[in-house]
């Protein structure tokens, strides 16, 4: 556990170090100056504008990180040949990933932590009260993050740097369409075509699950059990997905 | 230093070039342009699907743009799809309330349409946003007065009244609102007056709300009276030839057995030039 712990702040260490906050920093020109142009330019309610885009905000720069993040992961350990070092040590491989793992979920973290934060402010200055209905948001993106940052873990093992980010970003923008592969099953002539499609429905992720925007733009209420069985289905499908990258990462030629 | 002022001067010359070729550009004249921008809006389903999971976000961006798009509304041709716009906003987010009430807005000055076909598109909108937010009475009283001051269709106004008077949580306003409403249109019968006058007085808490609904119960009530009382003065004048002077006469004659009272329990007058009940004035807060 120690091991996986100081790989992992490791790595966090290594991304600040890299800037990556100024992701953040992206966001929040993004939200500010967005929020005070489409204040301008909106009718009626701009609080509900200045939810829905700072929420797109915290899950596409959040997504970024995860994207950016994938193509060095692994790639730059073993170019450095610091992976070698740390091998070395009673460290074995699947706590080498397990911690690279840790290390990228924790600068997602951080930064998914600042973009909340700066957005529940803009929203408290806009509308005059605290929405807290933000933070739930902001928790369900930071799940759907730590399957997409599972993937790019899975896939900075399997390939070579751009491709994996590539690789990733095709999961994120595929997790979002799942849904609507499954209701095709429904327009579908032939019991082997559609069992074949509700396996794949099964097999990819389905991000929206993990997307409660509406609810809490529109303060409806966030149904307790949703939320329950969408972080187990995302531990779950996190779990499965890791091992996945575990178990190639211990047959890996590092050399 | 001679290659840097190239550089800035190529710079600048460049930058020049774009920017006058913008002005030109902007001030040539296209054959309906902005209508057939607006014939590749893509559908619902599509943006729904582009938007990875922010279809409220997609929704707000076809409003904003919409607008600015339908606020420059000189030509004729600016209010093309119109309707078409509204359902793309509101299919994305279904419960995006100003996007109803904008939209019915605009549609409601939309030069191209006829007044009926302007009724109706409005009326389709704000329909379908009832059926969205079936707990929205405040879209039900903005539809009320759009379809009374926009419209002029008090028919209409009294038809969103009615929804959104209906609906738990609505203000005593919205319930006096379409009270008035349909008592002006004289659809009511005293009966239906005084049972929802009746249910507003029981849920007023403010005082102006208490007391329009108490003057409004006083003409239920004495309306209901006047259908009783008024054949029996007529009855009075057949028998004796003029119209009695006071209740106790028919108290007398053993018709009535005291003489009736108004809803706050003063007596009823007898308007002896047209021989019926007379009920006192009173001062209305609406």
């Amino acid at each position: 556990m120690r091991a996986i712990r100081a790989i992992a702040v490791n790595t966090l260490r290594e991304a600040l170090r890299d800037r990556v906050l100024y992701l953040f920093l992206g966001f929040a020109v993004l939200l500010l100056v967005s929020s005070k142009l489409f204040g301008m330019l909106t009718v009626g309610d701009e609080g509900k504008v200045i939810k829905d885009l700072g929420l797109f905000g915290v899950q596409f720069f959040s997504m970024l990180i995860a994207v950016l993040m994938s193509v060095l992961l692994i790639s730059r350990e073993v170019d450095s040949r610091t992976v070698y070092n740390i091998l070395a040590k009673p460290v074995s491989r699947w706590q080498f990933l397990i911690g690279k793992y840790a290390g990228l979920l924790a600068t997602v973290l951080v930064n998914l932590a600042l973009m909340v934060a700066l957005l529940v402010l803009v929203v408290l200055l806009y509308e005059g009260q605290l929405d807290a209905r933000l933070l739930i948001a902001g928790a369900m993106t930071l799940m759907e993050m730590t399957v997409v940052a599972a993937f790019a873990t899975l896939f900075a093992v399997l390939t070579r740097p751009m491709l994996g980010s590539v690789l990733t970003l095709a999961v994120f923008v595929i997790g979002h369409l799942t849904r609507d592969l499954w209701l095709l099953t429904g327009h579908l002539q032939g019991e082997g075509v559609r069992w074949l499609i509700g396996a794949a429905y099964y097999l990819l992720p389905n991000l929206e699950r993990f997307n409660f925007k509406t609810e809490v733009v529109h303060s409806l209420p966030v149904p307790a059990a949703a939320v329950g069985w969408a972080v187990v289905y995302g531990l779950a499908y996190t779990g499965v997905i890791l091992l996945l990258a575990c178990v190639r990462f211990g047959h890996k030629d590092l050399a | 230093m001679r290659r840097a002022l190239a550089v800035a001067a190529a710079l600048i010359t460049l930058l020049a070039v774009a920017v006058t070729a913008e002005v030109r550009l902007s001030s040539i004249q296209r054959a309906d342009p902005l209508g057939k921008r607006l014939l590749y809006l893509p559908t619902a389903e599509m943006l729904g699907l582009g938007s990875l999971g922010n279809r409220g976000l997609a929704a707000d961006l076809v409003y904003l743009w919409s607008i600015q798009y339908y606020s420059q509304f000189e030509p004729r041709e600016q209010f093309l799809y119109l309707e078409k716009v509204f359902d793309l906003i509101t299919d994305l987010d279904p419960l995006y309330f100003d996007a109803y009430r904008v939209g019915a807005m605009i549609m409601t000055i939309d030069t191209s349409a006829s007044a009926a076909e302007r009724r109706e598109a409005v009326r389709r909108l704000y329909d379908k946003g009832l059926r969205n937010m079936p707990s929205s009475w405040e879209l039900a009283e903005v539809a009320a007065w759009d379809a009374l001051q926009q419209l002029r269709d008090p028919e209409l106004a009294i038809h969103y009244a009615k929804i959104g008077a209906a609906i738990p949580g609505a203000p005593p306003r919205l319930r006096r609102v379409y009270g008035r409403w349909e008592e002006k249109a004289g659809q009511w019968t005293p009966e239906d007056s005084l049972a929802y006058w009746q249910a507003v007085l029981a849920e007023a808490v403010r005082k102006p709300d208490v007391i329009l609904a108490k003057s409004h119960l006083y003409d239920a009530v004495a309306r209901v009276d006047g259908r009783r009382l008024d054949p029996l003065l007529s009855a009075y004048r057949d028998r004796f030839g003029h119209c009695p002077d006071s209740w106790r006469q028919l108290v007398e004659l053993g018709w009535l057995q005291r003489a009736p009272t108004d809803y706050v329990g003063n007596p009823y007058r007898i308007d002896r030039e047209h021989c019926r009940l007379e009920p006192h004035k009173r001062i209305r807060w609406d």
